[in-house]
């Protein structure tokens, strides 16, 4: 299908993209001890460049603070039929500032440029809004998940902003029962969208206290939302199940029904379709055992904290933070998923503590997976604070991107023995990475319409 | 007024305003601080408390733990008295804390779901 606008014209078009050559990741030095600002960084991926495998340019943002985490394209596939539309910018939000950096990456990709700055303090006087997450573009607009609201309560709701990074206000209805957000994904020929939970920035901003999953302090349901008239209609109770469910991702296939949660604390993926009734129903599938650990009273949680599916929505991947293990697994029967690929790197277990000559400090945490399968660039850090709890050791170390080659036709996972970036060698000391996306769209960034 | 004493830097002082909070006045006054969210939400910009005391009853990150090891907000804390405390990462020693390994006791938690510490 020949068209002008952004991204490809179904998720079979995307696969058969050329190779990515740049990758983006965030890195933090909030928390870290070092009072510079966070950045955005250009990774070189083009194995045939003499820079291959480095660090090729640092976008700062204005201030300190910010921490950084996730990021999002103001275009995608959505509006693949709009000349009118590109994928120029991406949006990096500040967790802790509440500041959106808008940054152009078209103008010169390898070396993006800051656009603009929505205030945090604009976002909250004008939405009652804090602490952004997940950004969708949705057709020629944006959304994002914000986890507070002004005073870090939640549940907080989703900010709406127009194409040209004004402040539309609110884009929910009603937030009817919800009781936190964290991530959404929507699918719009099913006019359905799933949200999840994490708890509200003062409670995971300071850290991790277990205690508090018990006071209900943490999300343990996911939501199903009437797309077109932006309110909740079904909460799935996950209980034990499914404490923190964080991320949530559709097939890329925009007729499927079929969507999967990674729920953190308990290791485990959740499942869930619509019946031939036109109901919608869930089910766990994989559950990461906790495992013993030499020095601890309690047995440790494997913590999978993101999850992804590859664009040929065959194989789902993994991570086992605080275990240190990355995992694929073959979804082609989405009711009975089979283990294919497993690599260890760094976490507690002590089962990889060294990875193509650099130790490692943290675990596999956050990755991004090549549009044809084949590349998956996994990052260590989780979030300041919470690093800071697991793995302290990570300040002085700083965080690390490894890649994992994957085999999309018969399965199977290794670790690449050639590439790794060590973002304890930054110039400014060591930082964390995180997110990762490319510039022509990803594995995490596009949905069909 | 109220002085506040830099432990940590040499214990250089500081002339601040104690209607003011104490990252304001500091950072106003050249000193270069960590922070986040500057609404009391996240521990970013926690300190320690050596000698005196602060009103810090806007902030909500912190639990009874850390307050009683004497962590304080500074982008909400104010002081009552002159105040002595440590700065930065070099201070939060005791901040962070692995919660498998050193779990909370109920007294111990924030201070909405706290229960009373039993004697």
């Amino acid at each position: 299908m020949e068209c002008c606008g952004p991204g490809y014209s179904s998720p079979s078009e995307a696969i058969k993209a050329p190779r990515e050559k740049l990758l983006y990741t965030i890195a933090i030095y909030t928390g870290t001890g070092i009072q510079k600002p966070d950045y955005l960084a250009t990774v070189d991926i083009d194995p045939h460049s003499e820079k291959y495998s480095q660090v090729i340019h640092r976008l700062e943002m204005p201030g300190i603070g910010d921490e950084l985490h996730h990021m999002g394209w103001n275009a995608c596939s959505s509006c693949f039929d709009d000349g009118s539309m590109s994928r120029k910018y991406l949006l990096l939000p500040g967790v802790r500032s509440n500041n959106i950096h808008i940054v152009d990456t078209a103008t010169n990709p390898r070396a993006p440029s800051l656009h603009k700055v929505i205030s945090g303090a604009d976002i909250k006087s004008k939405t009652n809004l804090s602490g952004p997450h997940t950004v969708h573009c949705l057709g020629s607009e944006i959304i994002i998940s914000m986890l507070g609201d002004a005073k870090g309560e939640a549940p907080g709701g989703y900010l709406h902003l127009n194409k040209d990074f004004e402040i539309e206000g609110r884009w929910e209805n009603s937030m009817g029962d919800i009781k936190f957000g964290y991530d959404f994904w929507y699918q719009p020929r099913h006019n359905i969208m799933v949200s999840s939970e994490w708890a509200a920035p003062n409670t995971f901003m300071p850290g991790f206290d277990l205690e508090e999953v018990g006071h209900l302090k943490y999300g343990r349901e996911i939501h199903f939302w009437d797309f077109e008239k932006k309110e909740p209609i079904e909460t799935m109770y996950l209980g034990e199940d499914g404490l923190l469910p964080l991320e949530v991702k559709f097939h890329h296939d925009p007729d499927s029904s079929h969507g999967f949660c990674g729920a953190a604390l308990s290791s485990n993926v959740i499942h869930w379709w619509k019946d031939n009734a036109g109901k919608w129903q869930w089910e766990k599938i994989i559950d990461v055992a906790n495992e013993p650990h030499p020095e601890w009273p309690l047995p440790v949680p494997g913590v999978m904290s993101a999850i992804l599916i590859s664009m040929d929505d065959k194989y789902l991947y993994l991570n086992n933070w605080l275990h240190g293990d990355m995992r694929q697994y073959d979804i082609s029967d989405p009711h009975n998923p089979i283990l294919t690929g497993q690599v260890w790197m760094g976490g507690l277990l002590g089962k990889a503590p060294i990875v193509n000559g650099v130790k490692m400090a943290g675990g596999p945490q956050m990755f991004q997976l090549s549009l044809d399968g084949k590349r998956l660039y996994v990052t260590t850090s989780l979030f300041s604070t919470w690093d800071n709890q697991f793995y302290p050791e990570i300040r002085e170390q700083g965080g690390v991107m490894v890649m994992i080659d994957c085999d999309p036709i018969n399965g199977g996972m290794s670790l690449n023995e050639d590439f790794i970036v060590d973002f304890g060698k930054e110039p400014n000391g060591p930082s964390r990475c995180h997110e990762a996306r490319y510039p022509g769209g990803d594995c995490t960034s596009d949905i069909w319409l | 007024m109220r002085t506040i004493t830099i432990a940590n830097r040499d214990g250089e002082t500081f002339e601040v305003n104690s209607k003011r909070p104490i990252l304001e006045t500091l950072r106003d006054q050249g000193v270069d601080l960590p922070f986040g969210c500057k609404y009391g939400g996240c521990i970013t910009c926690a300190a320690k408390l050596i000698s005196g005391k602060v009103d810090q009853n806007r902030q909500v990150a912190l639990n009874n733990r850390q307050i009683n090891d004497g962590y304080i907000i500074l982008c909400v804390a104010r002081p009552l008295t002159d105040i002595t405390i440590e700065i930065g990462v070099e201070s939060h020693g005791n901040l962070y804390r692995n919660p498998f390994l050193d779990p909370l006791k109920p007294h111990e938690l924030k201070a909405d779901i706290a229960t009373p510490k039993e004697v």
